[in-house]
């Protein structure tokens, strides 16, 4: 580990010659390690990060401070499987690195871009009003087809169900009660799934192999029988992933992460063999929850061991009979699971609008239990930091005046909106083990937060300059086009797949959102590079023109493609 | 008056020309002649039902109108308050803090929450005292945990995959190795397929409500751990419980399901059996065969947790279904832990293809969480292959049991549920007021009671509750003193710890002893030796 960089790692400062926490454990000996000491250090790197102005670093690219450089193979990737040939143009960046440029991230996943122009802080100023999102409606044509369209959907379902079930029984088997059982699924609670879903199941589900992260390898399979089985051809096609939660890119084979979760393998092994409160505690728990609960500047904080059980097991730890959830109407599936096995009452209000929450907290506190008026034992506020489907933010300073006023509980979920672009000082990082000194001292995390701000508001505002409607907060790497007609669905989903970059998107309708507002639903990395945007917003363009998406702004108003595309900054900055 | 009928002239003139355009559209519309006729005839020949359809247009369109919200603003039990009230209200009420501080008793606890320095394994290190000590406390049944040959497969697929997903299996999520454990697991077992879980928790609390909705039957045991119980309550089903580990019971149960069908003449609905292989509370056994015997007859389906028997019973750890012998296609659900059994992270349900893919679309924890790391899986798929290809694991990890079993079956002061088999070996105080009836939290198979005597299946509590006298509180001092007096000779074991107060039914506090083949029969021995005395001392100081 190179300890000849311009910002020492606070654990260089501490003992020079440990190569590793690891190390200087075994070393010392078995005090038990307090959170006060990983904290101490860590406030050190912090205010060093916050001190040195990374904008103005020595170098142009923070990874520079490395002498070795990875160039887009490497020898154990997926990627070194292929023969490189480039012709989708995501092996290779599209600009060749100068000499001075040296990346040290596999450029399939995580893109090399060394523009400091592509660079973004997104903050919110203290006391600045948070504007809400204002929805756009579509033309009443667009409206009117997407309601006729699933009418003649469910109709045909219908008729081919009542046909089917007489002509050919056997296929319905599965849904008719039979030598004394029940069907496992009855006929009308899979109706959707049958008859609708299964029309586009080429969008779901899609088997993936090797690193979630710029790029991803597609498994490719087809169906002959309309979706009823897949069958894997054994080809592969990379693509260009702006589908997986990476939002700060650590998704990557190589790099300071890996290596530490490497190391933490060797040392720890993979499993904790037990529950935390019987014998499944680990140095590691006590050292990570510590740090999570710094960089979120809280007293204290707990890890689960999945992201939807955090909210399912810890909400019923919270309230209980007697109690009040009030819930945003967009919440998670999981914190409905929680809510309903907590025995509290749930009342919901209309998504993100504060004025909506304060009548019903008016009300519910001014009415207290129902039937009885008793007065409620808590009343416990759930909201998303970031909604998964919509990219809205909370506005968290709008609804903490609430809290106040009200003397309720706010919970907050990040789970999406964590790592979200802001100017935090981020020198804590998930496994804070042996990382390199880019790694630790910030600067490396702090030019992907501001790379993702970049990607995410190039994006949105692109997408809305071309004349799409999205949906959410410009900041948010969550960035929604809405489709609605749910044939569109399935054809945006292909076009996109099928282009000479191939592209994979998430499609999502109803259930997961209102029956009209179907949506596509790009997720914005950090790995991402500006080519890959426009490569984006050059696919939305010529697909939107096809399947007329395009009922944003007034035509007058909109921008080509290509000053999109060479005003980027001023896009981004719009 | 005439000045007043030259003053509306221009709006008289205005209606009639807008009445003849909307007639004229209207006829232009394609069928509107049909329905003037339609609408022209009934009123002929009833007038009466003009107005009756034309009340009930105006309710649907009331309807549609009313707020979807489900604000009972309108509800009788509506007090409407002036602003000021509403203000003195808000400003009156108090709420209970969001949680209570600790007490003195829980600090303690979560202070002797024994914390591992490094790997965990056979003989951790502790960050308390700076010792190893023999591990008699977490779940390693087959010694996978620390093995190399996982460690390297892990790194290996760390380095190709990344760690994480990034994604529910929905949306790119799905990975290769995904679907190779679970081909590995639905192979290892005999199973048409299976569908894999990120959390060993979430997985049955997912199942149950991915198949039991309202109106359906669910018969239950009354030992069903936190998870099931869970599972059961989002479901909304209907629920009827047994007798813990006791079929007599259920058949009787099933009975009286299907007795109270008839005589409702209800429809047909989903009925499911729900119990445990090993259970979580005990370790007592289930009669697989039996089981089944009765799951046919009564045609139930059934569901079957194997989170402590998978990896942990039968002559390579397929569980419970290898060591009676049973195909594994017989159970409807099949679910396992691979974090207990395979040393890695998560859970698995096993059976038809029919009923895994039911679960890809509606199980709530697979379809909204992201799937498991790529390397975990690709550690478990390498778990399997290792309990496949050396069965000696098993045997002796059974070699182990045999010889706790031997130790701590002659100890006076204590009673021990767990079937002997079973490598989660539960240990309760004896309460000298009373002896073995109720050394087993729900009630005892009814041979317990000469006279017949039911318990009520809609309650959980089975019918000797209001005679349980367990001092739960001193109970749990006294068998933590004994984890403590066993970490100061060396060894780590656990209470069984419990959610006081949520669980459905109160469990009796016991010490949990969890076995593994990774010590050797001498150290499980010393190990297990250490524990009896421990017992002893402490449970003799006490009275």
């Amino acid at each position: 580990m190179p300890m000849s960089s311009p910002l020492p790692s606070p654990m260089a400062l501490n003992k020079p010659q440990s190569p590793s926490m690891f190390k200087k454990r075994s070393t010392q000996s078995l005090a038990p390690t307090s959170a006060a000491s990983y904290l101490s250090a860590l406030s050190q790197a912090d205010a060093r990060a916050r001190n040195g102005n990374p904008t103005s670093s020595p170098t142009s690219t923070p990874a520079l401070s490395l002498s070795s450089s990875v160039t887009s193979s490497s020898e154990d990737t997926v990627l070194n499987e292929f023969e490189l040939d480039n012709v989708d143009g995501l092996s290779l960046p599209m600009h060749p690195p100068t000499s001075e440029q040296v990346f040290t991230t596999v450029h399939s996943e995580f893109g090399h871009c060394a523009n400091e122009e592509y660079r973004l802080t997104s903050q919110h100023t203290p006391g600045a009003l948070v504007t809400g999102h204002v929805d756009q409606d579509p033309p009443y044509y667009i409206l009117l087809s997407t309601y006729i369209s699933y009418l003649i959907l469910i109709v045909l379902g219908h008729i081919r169900d009542f046909i089917g079930k007489r002509l050919k029984s056997g296929a319905y088997k599965h849904l008719m009660p039979r030598d004394g059982y029940a069907p496992l699924n009855s006929d009308f609670d899979s109706f959707y799934t049958r008859r609708l879903k299964t029309r586009m199941d080429e969008c779901f589900s899609q088997p993936v192999t090797g690193v979630a992260g710029r790029t991803i390898l597609l498994l490719d399979r087809i169906s002959p029988d309309y979706n009823h089985t897949q069958i894997f051809t054994g080809t592969r096609t990379r693509a260009l992933n702006i589908s997986s939660y990476n939002y700060l890119g650590f998704a990557q084979g190589r790099g300071g992460c890996a290596d530490a979760v490497e190391e933490s393998i060797k040392r720890y092994g993979i499993s904790s063999c037990g529950s935390r409160l019987e014998g499944g505690s680990s140095d590691l728990h006590t050292a990570s929850e510590a740090l999570v609960a710094r960089f979120v500047g809280m007293e204290d904080a707990l890890i689960s061991s999945m992201g939807f059980a955090t909210n399912s097991t810890i909400i019923p730890a919270l309230v209980g009979k007697g109690c009040l959830v009030i819930s945003d109407e967009l919440n998670h599936a999981s914190i409905r699971f929680g809510v309903r096995i907590s025995g509290a009452v749930v009342r919901m209000f209309k998504h993100n609008d504060m004025k909506s929450l304060e009548n019903l907290l008016k009300e519910v506190i001014s009415q207290g239990q129902p039937k009885t008026h008793r007065p409620w034992k808590k009343i416990l506020i759930i909201v998303e930091g970031l909604y998964s489907m919509e990219g809205t933010l909370v506005n968290l300073p709008a609804i903490i005046e609430l809290k106040k006023k009200y003397k309720s509980t706010l919970r907050l979920t990040v789970g999406d909106a964590y790592n979200h672009p802001g100017p935090a000082p981020s020198s804590s990082l998930p496994l804070w083990l042996s990382l390199p000194p880019s790694l630790l001292s910030g600067t490396e995390g702090d030019t992907r937060i501001r790379r993702l701000a970049f990607n995410s508001r190039y994006l949105h505002n692109g997408l809305i300059k071309l004349g799409f409607i999205t949906y959410g907060h410009p900041a948010s790497p969550i960035v929604p086009i809405l489709l609605f007609n749910p044939g569109k669905m399935n054809m945006f989903h292909r076009m996109m797949k099928d282009r000479q970059t191939p592209i994979v998107v998430v499609v999502v309708a109803y259930p997961a959102t209102p029956l009209v507002t179907s949506r596509v639903r790009f997720c914005v990395s950090a790995a991402h590079t500006k080519d890959d945007i426009d490569c984006v917003l050059r696919a939305c363009d010529d697909i939107g023109d096809v399947l007329d998406l395009k009922h944003g702004i007034p035509k007058g108003e909109r921008w080509t493609i290509e000053d999109v595309v060479s005003r980027a900054a001023d896009v981004a900055n719009l | 008056m005439e000045s007043a009928t030259t003053t509306l002239e221009p709006l008289f003139a205005f209606l009639a020309h807008s009445l003849t355009t909307v007639e004229s559209t209207f006829n232009k519309l394609p069928g509107s002649a049909v329905i003037l006729r339609y609408v022209r005839s009934s009123h002929q020949n009833d007038p009466g039902r003009t107005l009756l359809e034309l009340i009930l247009v105006i309710f649907a369109i009331r309807t549609l109108l009313q707020s979807r919200t489900r604000a009972d603003r309108n509800g009788k039990h509506f007090i409407q308050f002036s602003d000021k009230e509403v203000d003195e209200l808000v400003d009156e009420w108090t709420p209970e803090p969001l949680g209570q501080p600790l007490t003195a008793q829980e600090q303690a606890d979560l202070g002797a929450v024994p914390i591992v320095a490094g790997p965990n394994g056979p003989k951790p290190k502790l960050v308390s005292s700076g010792k190893t000590a023999l591990n008699l406390a977490s779940f390693n049944f087959t010694g996978l945990a620390g093995n190399e040959d996982i460690k390297q497969k892990a790194v290996d697929t760390l380095r190709k995959y990344g760690l994480g997903s990034c994604g529910p299996p929905g949306f790119y999520g799905t990975l290769d190795v995904h679907m190779d454990l679970e081909r590995d697991i639905a192979d290892f077992l005999g199973t048409e397929a299976s569908i894999l879980y990120s959390q060993g928790f979430s997985t049955i609390s997912s199942v149950i409500p991915a198949f039991c909705k309202r109106g359906d039957i669910i018969v239950a045991d009354r030992g069903v751990n936190f998870a099931i119980q869970k599972g059961i309550q989002i479901s909304r089903s209907t629920v009827r419980w047994f007798d813990h580990n006791d079929l007599k019971s259920l058949d009787e149960v099933l009975e009286g399901v299907e007795k109270e069908r008839k005589k409702r003449r209800g429809p047909l609905t989903r009925r499911f059996i729900i119990t445990e292989g090993i259970f979580e509370k005990d370790g007592a056994m289930v009669d697989l065969p039996k089981l089944i015997e009765l799951k046919y007859k009564h045609k139930y389906r059934l569901i079957l947790d194997e989170s402590f028997s998978f990896g942990a019973v039968g002559r390579t750890g397929r569980g419970l279904t290898e060591l009676y012998n049973v195909p594994a296609s017989k159970v409807d659900m099949l679910l396992g832990s691979v974090a207990i059994g395979l040393c890695s992270a998560g859970g698995f349900c096993a059976g038809s293809q029919i009923v895994v893919d039911h679960q890809r679309i509606n199980g709530p924890s697979f379809v909204f969480s992201a799937s498991m790391p790529a390397l975990l899986a690709v550690s478990a798929s390498e778990g399997i292959n290792i309990l496949r290809s050396t069965p000696s694991i098993l045997t002796a990890l059974q070699e182990n049991v045999r010889a706790a079993r031997a130790i701590l079956d002659r100890v006076d002061c204590i009673t021990i549920p767990s079937h002997p088999a079973s490598p989660v070996i539960h240990i309760h105080v004896r309460s000298p007021s009373s002896p073995a009836a109720s050394s087993l939290h729900p009630a005892t198979a009814s041979v317990m009671s000469p006279k017949h005597h039911h318990s009520n299946p809609s309650s959980i509590l089975p019918r000797d509750a209001s005679k349980w006298n367990w001092d739960i509180e001193g109970e749990e001092r006294m068998l933590q003193d004994v984890v403590e007096e066993c970490l100061a000779q060396g060894v780590m074991v656990t209470r069984a710890k419990r959610l006081r107060g949520q669980e459905m039914v109160e469990a009796r506090p016991s010490l949990r002893l969890a076995l593994t083949s990774a010590l050797t029969k001498k150290e499980t021995e010393k190990a297990v030796g250490v524990v009896k005395a421990a017992l002893v001392k402490v449970i003799s100081r006490r009275r």
